[in-house]
């Protein structure tokens, strides 16, 4: 959530006209809840509460404008106990039109929507491609979501989390033998077109992330799934067992490094040296080898040379 | 702060004006709406020109523009082209999410859900602008859909040039790198649609100088984005992303690598699940021959390259810098 930065006039003026009908919809709400709405602090959302109130009709007949021609709210009840009551409507009741870009955004959010198993089958996604597009105050460019192929092993996933039965499957991890995992699953996640699987490992006692184009064999078992409410830690967030590894990149492996935090980091020319903290070491090489090489591995020496080996492993095959 | 008080903010002064010019239904002539509405009223009492005034007024009709607000101008019914008597108005019905349009409860849910995709950028808070709107329509909601956290990433800086100029219909000029060319080359395109395909930005539009659809990565876009003056036909635009998306399917059906992999491997499994059997190997479409090569070394000895032949030396060439890089430095130290 970025957006409780100061805002721009036009901004402002964006959010006072949605205000109203909200305000009128809710009947009474906190300055808190609303803030959390808007996406602004408790501060900025009074400020536009107070700022409503002058605002109305203009006077008839050049004559300054009667209190019966503004917005009006409770102040008691603002001043008192952070709620807001309108009072005094003079316009605005509806809500606007979604502009194009809104229209735009959420018609796309809807493409990737409807491609879950049991979200979009469900005939509602199609009724509401119509509906965002009329409700446009106009056409939004087209943005598209390329639809992906859905396998079974994504649709049992998703069933199993549905239904809150554990999976059972074998999981081959890159550089690792297969090993066979049963898993309460808490939370499907798809980022950058891939799909990983969030939950509790029966076998590692902990939670776990799994990456579905590894997983086959897969079968929903009769357990119920005694994890499913567990707090799941974000996707690629580093935990304090990991390893730190010294990085020089490019812009192309500046790229491939926007799911990692890189933290030390100093630039010169065009590159730039840093440390990321990664689980294991083993899948870097892979990393680097997407880069072309414009993702360099200075440290420690074993992921160096294992870079190297793979490179040259690769080469091998083509003599 | 201005403690001026003849200056009122200008939010305030953008919604009077809307208030006003919505609750007219004949329109408001120029002279009232300068003399009277708030915001206005305040500046024109204090003395300001009527130029000044006047000029304000198109400026916030611009500004309500950009917020899919139109203010219409009613003109003479005599001489259209004389504004001096004109009227303007905000149109309910164009201001107002039509009345017919209703949102379910389980509809809501997956907006909620479709309006949670976008990550850190521009398109993120358009969703949630969105929502916001459709929600204060007050409908109850269906629980949340839980299980899922879809997420798409966009992180390219000509994305939000180029949905304008596709909005507005406008040509677009960018510096473009062609991979494994180097220079760049000046590209002037008609934009029709942003296109998400395997994870990836594209622009599909009309180029200019080529004469003919193209599709761009954004990524390699490597300047900023030019919106030209020049206008071209929205009706252009019509069916662009299913165009865009069959231009890219034709692509990708008739670019296919013939790939030798090592069973189990992670080359296997990911490659596996895009491939067609062949008599030596597997058959893997691509769209971008740079893109697939990236892929393809990652994967180092667990993938070999048959055929097409520039695609393997593409991949030669990549392994051949991941290892100097690794040696070559490595020596020195």
């Amino acid at each position: 959530m970025n957006a409780k930065l100061p805002l721009l006039a036009t901004d402002r003026a964006a959010l006072i006209l949605q205000l109203v009908p909200y305000l009128i919809g809710k009947g009474e709400v906190s300055l808190s809840d609303a803030a959390d709405d808007f996406d602004v602090t408790p501060e900025q959302m009074r400020v536009m509460v107070e700022k409503l109130t002058v605002i109305g009709l203009p006077g008839e007949g050049g004559f300054w404008q009667m209190a019966n021609d503004l917005f009006d709210i409770d102040w008691d009840l603002l001043d008192g106990q952070d709620l807001i009551v309108i009072t005094n409507a003079v316009g605005l009741e509806r809500t606007p039109r979604l502009s194009a870009r809104e229209a735009a955004a959420l018609l796309a959010g809807l493409q990737l929507a409807a491609s879950l198993p049991g979200v979009g089958d469900s005939g509602v996604v199609q009724g509401l491609l119509a509906k965002l597009g009329r409700g446009a105050s106009s056409a939004p460019a087209d943005v598209v979501i390329a639809p992906e192929a859905v396998d079974d092993v994504r649709v049992a996933v998703a069933e199993a989390v549905q239904r809150g039965r554990a999976l059972a499957f074998a999981y081959r991890a890159p550089d690792a033998p297969v090993t066979t995992r049963t898993v309460d699953p808490v939370k499907v996640h798809i980022a950058g077109g891939q799909w990983y699987l969030q939950g509790w490992c029966h076998l590692r006692q902990a939670m776990r992330t799994f990456h579905l184009d590894r997983v086959s064999d897969v079968r929903i078992t009769d357990i119920p799934t005694t994890h499913g409410a567990d707090a799941v830690p974000e996707l690629f967030e580093p935990t304090a067992s990991d390893l730190a590894v010294e990085v020089r990149y490019g812009p192309a492996g500046a790229a491939l490094l926007a799911d990692f935090v890189v933290t030390d980091v100093t630039e010169s020319d065009d590159r730039r040296t840093g440390s990321i903290r990664l689980g294991d070491g083993r899948s870097l090489k892979r990393i680097a080898a997407r880069s072309g090489g414009d993702l360099e591995i200075l440290a420690p020496a074993s992921v160096r040379e294992a870079t190297a080996a793979w490179a040259q492993a690769g080469l091998d095959q083509y003599r | 702060m201005a403690t001026d008080p003849s200056r009122t903010a200008p939010e305030e002064r953008l919604v009077n004006l809307v208030v006003a010019l919505m609750a007219t239904e004949q329109g408001l002539t120029k002279e009232t709406i300068l003399t009277s509405v708030a915001g206005y009223r305040e500046q024109h009492e204090a003395g300001a020109s009527k130029d000044a005034l006047e000029k304000m007024f198109e400026r916030d009709k611009q500004t309500l523009r950009s917020l899919a607000i139109r203010v219409e101008t009613i003109g003479d019914y005599a001489d259209p082209d004389d504004l001096r008597e004109a009227r303007y108005r905000v149109p309910t019905e164009e201001y107002e999410l039509p009345v017919d349009i209703e949102f379910t409860p389980a509809e809501l849910a997956v907006l909620n859900l479709a309006g949670g995709v976008w990550s850190e950028s521009s398109m993120s808070a358009d969703a949630r602008s969105g929502l916001r709107k459709i929600r204060a329509l007050g409908i109850e909601v269906d629980a949340p859909i839980i299980g899922y956290s879809p997420r798409i990433n966009l992180r390219e800086p000509s994305f939000a040039p180029l949905q304008r100029a596709i909005e507005q219909g406008r040509v677009v000029a960018f510096d473009y790198v062609k991979a494994g060319d180097g220079a760049a080359r000046r590209r002037r395109i008609r934009p029709l649609a942003l296109v998400e395909y395997e994870a990836r930005w594209h622009v599909y539009g009309f180029d200019l100088d080529q004469d003919g659809p193209r599709t761009f990565l954004l990524s390699r876009i490597a300047s900023a984005v030019e919106i030209t003056k020049t206008a071209f036909d929205l009706a252009e635009r019509e069916d662009a992303g299913e165009r865009a998306l069959a231009g890219l399917a034709e692509v990708a059906a008739r670019q296919q690598a013939l790939l030798e992999v090592a069973p189990g491997t992670e080359a296997a499994l990911r490659l596996n699940r895009r491939a067609t059997p062949a008599e030596q190997g597997i058959r893997v479409p691509y769209v971008d021959i740079h893109v697939f090569a990236d892929e393809l070394a990652s994967y180092g000895p667990e993938v070999r390259v048959v055929e097409p032949d520039n695609l393997r030396d593409h991949v030669i060439a990549r392994l051949q810098r991941l290892r100097d890089v690794h040696v070559a430095a490595g020596e020195r130290e």
